[in-house]
């Protein structure tokens, strides 16, 4: 049992939506209906004039704060120094609007009802302007243009690697293979909607933010940027978050249009999210074209790898777009050794809504890219697929490996993960499960990847871990990460009760503590770094306890601190055989110390095995068999650990066959605007998983740890899509792109057969 | 405006709401009972289910009124003198939860589940559940909590 969940299972539990403050306003956002337009005026005195409405505000109002420039983070030189174009982006949209959800004017009333409908009543003119919603449509010469600050809709164009090596790579190659594949757009959709409650504090011409976040610490330094108001003047306060995966680390432009109405109205300001807003303006996730190719060698080697990425990051640039530039170059030799690569990215803004980390922010999307070409060239090759990688992974004793792309990978045993995962899954067995699917007039298909992704390395100058003793000899951790469902208050409790030596039970984790948030530095939680990051802090911070209280026990004991023993909460002077408990030390007052640590990436890495079992009749694939052996390096808490990895497969398994955010490729509306067009993955869709673990300890952290947030959909987008391709191969289909929904591959298999007579 | 009386958790409570007034809402404005959360506006994602006289009811798809003279279980009513249900016991015990958002609904969603399919197959379960949605755990461990809590739930039923 968690420490979380006692509060959670009887209802107990404290999330945004759940905080009220005294004499609090509600606000409820006018959104727009057009995917492009021009607001030629916004009618807003019959809303004012409705009973309960306190305050309005509009664009006119965002540009007067100042309230306009988000951060970004594409904050690295482009191609020939090519410098990010950022537009712009008032918290409450201002002459133009860019996307179907984009907020345009806030209502502030007494209740949420009366706000709402007196937003009906604000009547806003459009002139419309032809939307562009396809990302290489918005790229191409005579598209329409969202910004006038960013030329041909380019916000920046940059690469990584070699690409005269590639060329010499290609030029030499016995066998080329191409794959261009689409990891589409989908919406994060953690369970908890958004809820933000905003209070002024006039005294100091503070703010204190009721809100679901990742962290506070990223989150605080955006909302800074954004408004320019000091982050001393904020606070944050988060207890339960539901869910996150990316989606709650930005500075959302709500937040601060609610920031200019808690300050005007002088009352705290509530707003709660529904969930067809957050679908159409929660940060959205993946939305990468990857155009790939793969150079090989007679045998079957890699000589070189070629990926020219397009970028779909919506009408603005998101706080976290750096990521699908930066960790899919980080990543993009996969577990393989490749001579020689080449990426190619061109970040393109389209009339959609911003696009953001989602689950492995890159990370899933240049592993997807990677192991569908390498499937693809096993199959034109006619090489087992997994003999193929074999003969082409780093081996380990090439570890440090530095890659083409200048990181440097700690160390993997992939021969040792793949072996294990090809017995978990009785890759022998497969023909004869093959032909029994066929006896029944299933097709079968069986897909592997073997992957590897960077994970646990921050953005703060350090992780700071406070430690507080108190006389009960209990001990308070406090951390400025935030458990979004993760656990800390589990995990980190044992990284501090082993270290100590004492029981759980006496261990507390504050996060994001409001005493505490401005002192501490650290990460937020994402990128799967908490438990690299603050929980190896956990465990230096405990050692720094004993050894300060060490010197307190030896006064204590009259003896010098050499002569003193620690063990399972107590000092022992080895000399007179007295002892002192922890808690006598702090008997007078709390003992506090601070543990510090900087980290760098660590690289999980995992072959995960799937098959599938398609009904040629209604094209449904059903999930045969999961399979998936992880080096996630040193486990603190296994169940949690495998509960991170079934969602994170089960989130990649709902993009394989069902998610997707559409929009109309001519109007730009929302097709898939709330939960019954949006396909969720429910129970039933990955019945089972068969998992092992691969440890081989990290020396990155203390602790041998190293992330596991996001290795679950990293391995299962293309294991599933692998399996699913393995399975129609035989009828001809050479190419289908996610999402594989039973109408997609029904039609594919009815083209395929046709074609075939 | 409309003056209902709902029996909440065992205790009457009378309070004057809005016609449109949603019972989710209801129980989380009027009663302070925020367990039961709202996590969409199609009732798709079950996280606002609670009992209306013994079945499991989206509080979010029916009105105040509509239970005017009801009794209403929330997830805050289910542990009885600080006891856990078996089923609250075999959601934590499964690790079927993560965040804990969905948890409340799944829960009720269970219990409900379980009275009418006291020793469901695995089927039963996926069939029973698919009003609610989980982002966090995969569902595999919920669908291990369900059994868990049924076998729990057999055996106390066995011992009366």
């Amino acid at each position: 049992m968690r420490v979380e969940d006692p509060r959670l299972v009887t209802g107990a539990g404290r999330f945004a939506a759940d905080w009220n403050l005294p004499g609090q306003l509600h606000a409820h956002f006018v959104r727009s209906d057009r995917a492009h337009a021009e607001i030629v005026s916004l009618e807003t005195g019959a809303a004012r004039k409705h009973p309960g409405v306190r305050a309005i505000f509009t664009g006119a109002d965002a540009v007067r704060a100042g309230y306009t420039k988000p951060m970004h983070t594409l904050a690295f030189p482009g191609k020939g120094g090519m410098q990010t174009r950022a537009p712009e982006r008032p918290a409450l949209a201002h002459g133009k609007v860019r996307f179907v959800g984009e907020a345009l004017a806030m209502v502030v009333a007494d209740t949420a009802a009366a706000a709402q409908d007196a937003a009906e009543l604000i009547e806003v003119q459009y002139r419309e302007l032809a939307p562009v919603i396809a990302p290489e449509q918005a790229l191409a010469s005579g598209a329409p243009q969202l910004h006038e600050s960013v030329p041909g809709n380019l916000s920046l164009e940059a690469e990584a690697g070699d690409a005269a090596a590639v060329e010499a790579a290609f030029a030499r190659a016995a066998h080329v293979t191409r794959l261009k594949v689409e990891v589409t757009r989908v919406a994060p959709n953690p369970m908890e909607p958004r809820a933000c409650l905003v209070a002024h504090e006039p005294q100091d011409d503070s703010y204190t933010f009721h809100v679901c976040m990742q962290g506070v610490t990223t989150l605080r330094r955006q909302m800074s940027v954004y408004t320019g108001v000091a982050e001393d003047r904020m606070r944050f306060v988060a207890h339960d978050v539901g869910g996150g995966f990316g989606q709650r680390t930005p500075a959302y432009p709500e937040y601060c249009a609610l920031m200019l109405a808690a300050k005007d109205t002088g009352r705290p300001v509530k707003w709660v999210s529904t969930r067809s807003e957050g679908i159409a303006c929660d940060t959205h996730g993946r939305a990468n074209i990857i155009d790939g190719a793969l150079a090989l060698d007679r045998d079957g080697r890699f000589l070189g790898m070629r990926l020219d990425w397009v970028n779909d990051m919506g009408s603005y640039l998101s706080p976290a777009s750096q990521g699908h530039v930066r960790n899919t170059s980080t990543c993009m030799t996969g577990v393989y050794r490749i001579p020689a690569l080449y990426a190619s990215y061109r970040v393109a803004l389209t009339n959609t809504n911003p696009v953001s980390a989602y689950r492995g922010a890159g990370r899933p999307d240049v592993a997807y890219a990677i192991e569908r070409l390498v499937s693809r060239a096993a199959a034109e090759l006619g090489i087992d697929t997994a003999e193929l990688r074999r003969r082409n992974f780093i081996p380990p004793e090439a570890f440090p490996y530095k890659t083409p792309t200048g990181s440097t990978y700690e160390y993997a045993d992939l021969p040792g993960v793949l072996e294990k995962a090809l017995k978990l899954a009785d890759w022998r067995g497969y023909p004869k499960r093959r032909a029994r699917s066929e006896k029944t007039g299933k097709l079968r298909g069986i897909g592997i990847a073997t992957v590897i992704e960077n994970t646990g390395a921050g953005q703060a100058a350090k992780d700071e871990v406070e430690l507080e003793l108190d006389a009960r000899g209990h001990v308070t951790v406090h951390t400025v990460s935030k458990s979004q469902g993760h656990g800390h208050e589990t995990t980190l409790a044992m990284i501090v009760a082993d270290a100590l030596g004492i029981p759980r039970e006496r261990v507390a984790v504050r996060q994001c503590g409001e005493d505490r948030q401005h002192r501490l530095q650290g990460n937020h939680t994402g990128g799967s770094r908490s438990t690299v990051g603050a929980g190896s802090v956990c465990h230096i911070a405990a050692r720094k306890l004993i050894e300060h209280c060490r010197g307190l026990a030896a006064l204590e004991l009259g003896v010098e601190p050499s002569q003193v023993d620690y063990a399972k909460g107590a000092f022992r002077s080895r000399e007179s055989k007295r002892a002192v408990k922890l808690g006598e030390l702090a008997g007078t007052g709390p003992v506090s110390v601070v543990g510090e640590g900087k980290f760098g990436s660590t690289f999980p890495n995992g072959c995960h095995i799937a098959e599938v079992e398609i009904d040629p009749g209604t094209g449904a694939a059903q999930i045969a068999s999961y399979c998936a052996v992880d080096d996630i390096g040193t486990v603190i808490n296994h169940a949690i650990v495998e509960g991170q990895l079934h969602g994170g497969v089960v989130m990649g398994a709902g993009q394989i066959f069902g998610e997707h955010v559409v929009y109309d490729l001519e109007s730009g509306q929302l097709m898939t605007g709330s939960f019954m067009d949006y396909c969720m993955p429910r129970a039933g869709m990955v019945r089972a998983i068969r998992g092992a673990e691969h440890p081989t300890p990290s020396k990155v952290s203390p602790l041998g740890v190293k992330g596991v947030g996001e290795s679950g959909c990293t391995g299962s987008l293309p294991a599933l899509a692998n399996a699913v391709a393995d399975a129609l191969r035989p009828l001809g289909v050479a190419h289908l792109d996610m999402p594989l929904t039973p109408a997609k591959i029904w039609h594919a298999v009815r083209d395929a057969r046709k074609g075939g007579n | 405006m409309a003056k209902v009386t709902i029996k909440v958790n065992g205790k009457n409570q009378t309070r004057n709401v809005e016609d449109r007034t949603l019972l989710a809402d209801f129980l989380r404005d009027e009663l302070g009972l925020t367990g039961t959360h709202v996590g969409c506006d199609t009732s798709q994602c079950g996280c606002c289910t609670v009992h209306v006289n013994g079945r499991a009811v989206k509080s979010c798809s029916m009105l105040a009124v509509q239970a005017n003279g009801a009794q209403v279980l929330t997830i805050e009513g289910l542990a009885k003198n600080g006891k856990l249900h078996p089923v609250q016991r075999a959601f934590s015990e499964c690790h079927g939860l993560q965040c804990g958002f969905c948890t409340p609904g799944m829960i009720m969603a269970t219990v409900g589940l379980l009275k009418d399919k006291p020793n469901p197959s695995e089927d039963d379960i996926i069939h029973g559940l698919e009003g609610n949605l989980c982002r966090c755990t995969g569902y595999i461990n919920i669908v291990k909590a369900v059994k868990m809590g049924a076998k729990l739930m057999r055996g106390k039923g066995k011992r009366r």
